[in-house]
């Protein structure tokens, strides 16, 4: 089941997750099973998944995220807009943000 | 932009995942689940076995417990056996160690092994009078040096052969 994403709203990362930048990249380990288990559920995201990961603040609409993105990566806002999209399905599927408002 | 889904990883041990990731899972009650690398405890803990460490949550570790700590010298967790408990300090030291790491203050110990994985079946690590045996022998060192021992014996047969 793919939840709809709302660009007026603001995402967070879930309280369920524990996140840490070690050695240069963003490891996330999910709660939701009731255990942080390094063999079995640790995550990496890559520099792009960084950059809209760390833009998700629970505060800002992801519409601003996108903009904010658009610019930096000098790249349309429709293509932006769709990477973003794409992995907040996935991030929201694995339970590592919720929807803040 | 490129592609940017989440990408499934296996820490296998690394020490700067367990030393980032442990104590934040465990602050929030959370069971962490990892493997455990290195020789230190021996023959109790081998290379390669994956180990889970509970919370201590307002409970007192116990001679005996093997107890995740972050080492006062090197900044990396550790896991080592609690051998002795000393004005409210705790002695830590590795099965196959012949030196303590040090007493170490409650807060200084992340939480306890409930559980050892080694070859995809669980053992159980107990917290009763097997565990206090282990303290006394892990304390005394007899263990490094039977270990060593058999070791040595095992090197001299193989040699005649």
């Amino acid at each position: 089941m793919c939840q709809e994403i709302d660009l007026s709203k603001a995402y967070g990362p879930s309280e369920d997750v524990v996140v840490r930048e070690i050695e240069g990249e963003i490891v996330i380990v999910p709660l939701a099973s009731g255990i942080g288990d390094i063999e079995d559920e640790l995550y990496t995201l890559n520099e792009t998944g960084r950059d809209i990961w760390t833009r998700l603040d629970g505060a800002k609409p992801l519409a601003a995220v996108v903009r904010e993105l658009a610019e930096a990566y000098d790249a349309p806002a429709g293509q932006v807009e769709g990477d973003v999209v794409g992995l907040l399905e996935e991030l929201l599927v694995r339970r590592m943000i919720v929807e803040k408002g | 932009m490129d592609k940017t889904s989440p990408s499934r990883v296996r820490a296998g041990g690394d020490l700067p995942l367990v030393t980032g990731l442990m104590p934040a899972v465990l602050e929030k009650g959370r069971p962490f689940r990892f493997e455990a690398r290195g020789t230190s405890m021996e023959p109790f803990i081998v290379d390669g076995d994956i180990l889970t460490v509970v919370p201590l949550a307002g409970s007192r570790p116990r001679p005996g417990d093997v107890a995740a700590f972050v080492h006062p010298a090197s900044g990396g967790v550790r896991v080592h056996r609690v051998v002795k408990v000393e004005d409210g300090r705790y002695v830590l030291k590795g099965d196959n160690a012949l030196d303590a790491d040090g007493a170490l203050s409650r807060d200084q110990i992340l939480g306890v092994v409930v559980r050892l994985e080694r070859g995809g079946r669980v053992r159980p690590v107990g917290r009763g009078l097997g565990a206090a045996l282990r303290a006394r022998l892990s304390r005394s060192a007899l263990v490094v040096r039977l270990t060593r021992r058999a070791r040595r014996l095992a090197g001299a047969r193989k040699d005649r052969c």
